[in-house]
């Protein structure tokens, strides 16, 4: 593709996105929401805890994890209940 | 001196091991009981680390698998560095590889999205290029820009729709059986204080990956557009409305330009 066909669709698309973004931007959070969507996905915001983990405290102390190594993964969670291309039974295969 | 802090360490992470012979009281022999308060706390710890930074791992796989699994990772994978931020950065690979999750193929994507999390919580500060600044850009040189993108920006692709199995699992959505498995690409983003997730549209991944790594405006739509469902538009939008810019300017690498 030329450069000049590519400027030309850079500068046609960027005054297209700027007239989106000066639409959502001064309206209601709702609205500002509602134009982000459409583009880069309504923004999730999950847990926003440090994350840094207590590892390095003394906050375990109660708790008693001293197991040994022999372990085998058998899922119990959601993952259930979320359907797979696989099916509901995601975790039929998965014996104990 | 070096061999009893290895020992010492070996010894801690894994519970077949003895105490080291050199830990002893006063005049006695070591004290297994002892160590294995030590050694318990060591394990809740990491666990707890591990917990704290992939709670959407824990919903999808149960608090007991979890448990295990990230025992078995803080054994395989002790911390190499006392920052417990940065501590997990390989359980995605890890459950990759781990033996009974082979059927939930998508974990490890849900993993790396949210490790990205914790590292775009710690991320450097930079302010977001305004939109006025877009619009005094010289439209003949578009081509030619580049766009620096915040520190905090970080893309996990998938095959599986990891945003919607994140989100279901982080409480911002209901937890359902998923009808459009439909392969989806995150961009995970700090632009302000909160961290973001969002679900990046056909070709975005490919497009802010090549502006992250200092290609032009130009280079970057030419990569995306190998996805025909490419809208620049609808990025551009996405780009300057989520303040992901930083920086507006010369290429700073010429091999993507």
């Amino acid at each position: 593709m030329h450069r000049r066909t590519v400027n030309a669709a850079l500068a046609g698309s960027l005054l297209a996105a700027l007239s989106a973004v000066s639409l959502a931007g001064p309206a209601s959070a709702e609205d500002k929401m509602a134009g982000k969507e459409k583009c880069y996905g309504v923004a999730l915001k999950g847990q926003n805890d440090c994350a840094a983990g207590p590892g390095t405290t003394c906050a375990g102390t109660s708790k008693v994890d001293y197991q040994g190594n022999a372990w085998k993964a058998v899922p119990k969670g959601t993952c259930s209940a979320m359907k797979t291309p696989k099916g509901m039974g995601s975790l039929g295969a998965i014996k104990s | 001196m070096r061999a009893v802090q290895s020992a010492f360490g070996a010894a801690l992470l894994d519970p077949r091991r003895a105490p080291p012979l050199s830990l002893t009281r006063t005049g006695g022999r070591p004290s297994e009981r002892r160590f294995a308060v030590y050694r318990n706390n060591v394990a809740v710890g990491l666990i707890g680390a591990l917990e704290t930074r992939f709670p959407a791992i824990r919903m999808i796989v149960g608090e007991e698998c979890f448990t295990g699994l990230a025992r078995a990772y803080a054994l395989a994978h002790p911390p190499t560095s006392p920052i417990m931020a940065t501590f997990g950065d390989g359980f995605a690979d890890f459950l990759r590889d781990a033996p009974g999750l082979e059927e939930l193929d998508y974990l490890p994507d849900v993993a790396r999205l949210e490790a990205a999390r914790t590292r775009a919580y710690h991320a450097a500060d930079a302010a977001p290029v305004a939109a006025s600044d877009f619009a005094a850009l010289d439209l003949r040189r578009l081509e030619a820009t580049a766009v620096a993108l915040h520190p905090s920006v970080e893309i996990v692709r998938s095959s599986a729709p990891v945003v919607t199995i994140w989100a279901m699992n982080a409480g911002e959505a209901a937890l359902g059986p998923i009808e459009d498995w439909a392969a989806e690409d995150a961009m995970v983003c700090r632009p302000e204080m909160v961290v973001e997730t969002r679900r990046l549209p056909p070709g975005g991944a490919d497009f802010l990956d090549a502006l992250g790594r200092g290609a032009t405006l130009g280079a970057a739509m030419r990569l995306a557009r190998r996805d025909a469902r490419f809208d620049l538009a609808q990025n551009l939008t996405g780009l300057i409305g989520s303040g992901l810019a930083v920086r507006l300017g010369r290429p700073t690498d010429r091999s993507a330009a």
